[in-house]
């Protein structure tokens, strides 16, 4: 066989495989669609994104998502309250201000921190968390918006960290030998230089980190409580909208109404996601066209 | 050769280590103030080390090391209790490739002044004006001053880094082969600057460009693997040096 013959060859199984999962990926969304807007037959847009009513299995049924919806954004928020913070500081510890030692313990162990299956941190929640936060606070129930902001915080902490290390890492080293020899101290080289010539790697991870929150679903299925009410204070229950799909799915008849909302909430996360996403995007590619813009 | 009173900064005995590589070997020299120092040698000689051991560049390199001392203005810098943010802020640097801060071109001069806690705003722009009209690059970017640094070409981008220099007002200004990265229309600018700053500057350079050394400096040292071989009146180096070793590298016999 030629060796051209042979490129060739390899070059179109290689298309046929990424052409593969692309339409995969295809697929899966004209399917959510087909299943998720007959909903609409039922009950209109407006209706279903803004109704405060979510009793799908009552006579005759209520489908009004805004409390999932508003249980989502709450509990997304409150994660990202603890984990922005957290994640960023350490970030700018170990990518700039650590001693090689302590960068090699904290690094991986962060790193580790991702690999944690979400159900064991779900799990913890369950456990651990939630009867210690009913006694602190004398609660009805532990299972509510701050667990599951918390054990959310934990699950988007090392995927903010480490996107924003590679961030804090790729500013030049040029950068920073300039502020040094202009009389800097590292904090101030930190502050006024890297991080505002990383910045733009920061939102990606910032952003990236709260879309890996708002689609998590074994975390708020077992630590949000599960009320289907939009809420008064951080101690009450919710119910975001992956825990509502995962927690009925089982229940809801093939093709019935009940069926379909689920799916169109399904549409309706799968837009905030892509949302997150494409704004990431858009963040990370802003300013490097213009080789960093003006700060 | 150099009166005592003119000496602004003197390297006395310094061995400098990276790891366990000796860098430089027992070196001497005296700089004289409002005069252009040359440092020349093949790569690898130790020009560059140092040249940034003079401000604490190296302080910045893990697993480095110094021994002996270096005179700024009759203090050690390498004392216990001297702070290197307090020596940078006196002697200033000019880097092998232009680097602006990813800032407006006003905030890059002012970066430093700002650290060093002007904060009056008609104090900062008449410190930013006075900076480019020295680099000679006011008129240029006088119009422009709130756009990004990064859309200067590089000879611009360079003399906006002599400014940002010049804003703090140094004592010493050290160039690691400011031009290398140039056009030579860019490095003629570069070089006219010099000889323009030495008024009010003590400059050293480092060069790869025997040429260049011969142009704008007034004393030549020349370094070979580590140790200060010759250090001369540039005229006087480049025409009748006293160390063969030195005629070899200058006529091109190696290096």
């Amino acid at each position: 066989m030629s060796r051209a013959l042979k490129e060739k060859i390899i070059k179109n199984v290689l298309f046929l495989f990424a052409l593969v999962s692309i339409i995969v990926l295809a697929l899966i969304i004209i399917f959510l669609f087909m299943e998720g807007v007959p909903i609409f037959g039922v009950v209109s847009l407006k209706g279903f994104l803004f109704g405060t009513e979510w009793y799908p299995t009552y006579d005759p049924p209520e489908f009004g998502i805004w409390p999932l919806i508003v249980g989502s954004i709450v509990v997304t928020f409150f994660s990202a309250l603890i984990a922005v913070p957290l994640g960023v500081l350490s970030a700018i510890y170990i990518a700039e201000l650590a001693p090689p030692l302590v960068k090699e313990i904290f690094k991986p162990v962060i790193e580790l921190l991702a690999g944690l299956p979400s159900v064991v941190l779900g799990f913890f929640g369950m456990a651990i968390l939630a009867p210690w936060l009913q006694q602190t606070f004398d609660l009805p129930t532990g299972l509510n918006i701050l667990n599951a902001s918390l054990i959310l915080a934990l699950m988007a902490i090392p995927t903010i960290s480490s996107i924003a290390e590679d961030a804090l890492y790729s500013v030049p080293q040029e950068f920073k030998e300039a502020s040094y020899a202009l009389g800097a101290t590292p904090f101030e080289t930190v502050t006024k230089v890297v991080v505002p010539a990383a910045l733009s790697g920061i939102s990606t991870a910032v952003i990236l980190g709260m879309a890996r929150a708002i689609g998590e679903t074994m975390v708020v299925l077992m630590v949000a409580g599960g009320a289907a009410a939009i809420p008064e204070s951080i101690f009450d229950s919710v119910r975001p909208m992956p825990a509502s799909i995962a927690a009925e799915m089982g229940e809801a008849p093939f093709r019935s109404d009940h069926y379909h909302a689920l799916f169109a909430t399904g549409i309706v996360l799968f837009f905030m996601t892509l949302g997150f996403n494409l704004f990431a995007d858009y963040i990370s590619h802003k300013f490097k066209e213009v080789g960093s813009a003006t700060l | 050769m150099i009166r005592l009173d003119d000496i602004i900064i003197q390297a006395k005995n310094v061995n400098f280590y990276y790891g366990s590589f000796k860098a430089l070997i027992d070196v001497t020299i005296d700089f004289e103030k409002n005069k252009v120092t040359a440092l020349i040698g093949p790569s690898g000689c130790g020009k560059s080390t140092l040249l940034r051991l003079l401000n604490r560049m190296n302080d910045l390199i893990d697993g480095t090391r110094v021994e002996g001392e270096v005179i700024f203005e009759g203090a050690n810098i390498y004392a216990s209790n001297v702070d290197p943010v307090d020596v940078r802020r006196r002697i200033g640097m000019v880097f092998q490739k232009p680097n602006p801060f990813p800032k407006s071109i006003f905030n890059n001069i002012t970066y430093g002044p700002k650290l060093s806690g002007i904060s009056r705003k008609t104090d900062l722009e008449a410190l930013v004006e006075r900076s480019l009209i020295q680099a000679s690059l006011w008129n240029e970017v006088k119009d422009i001053l709130s756009q990004s640094a990064m859309m200067l070409s590089g000879g611009q981008q360079q003399r906006l880094c002599i400014a940002r220099a010049l804003a703090m007002k140094p004592d010493v200004l050290l160039m690691d082969e400011p031009t290398s990265a140039l056009d030579p229309i860019s490095t003629a600018k570069i070089e006219e600057l010099i000889e323009e700053l030495k008024k009010n500057y003590t400059i050293i350079i480092v060069t790869h460009n025997m040429q260049q050394a011969a142009r704008v400096s007034d004393y030549t040292g020349f370094f070979y693997l580590g140790k200060l071989i010759e250090y001369n009146q540039t005229d006087r180096l480049f025409t009748t040096p006293d160390v063969k070793q030195t005629e070899d590298y200058i006529t091109g016999r190696f290096g």
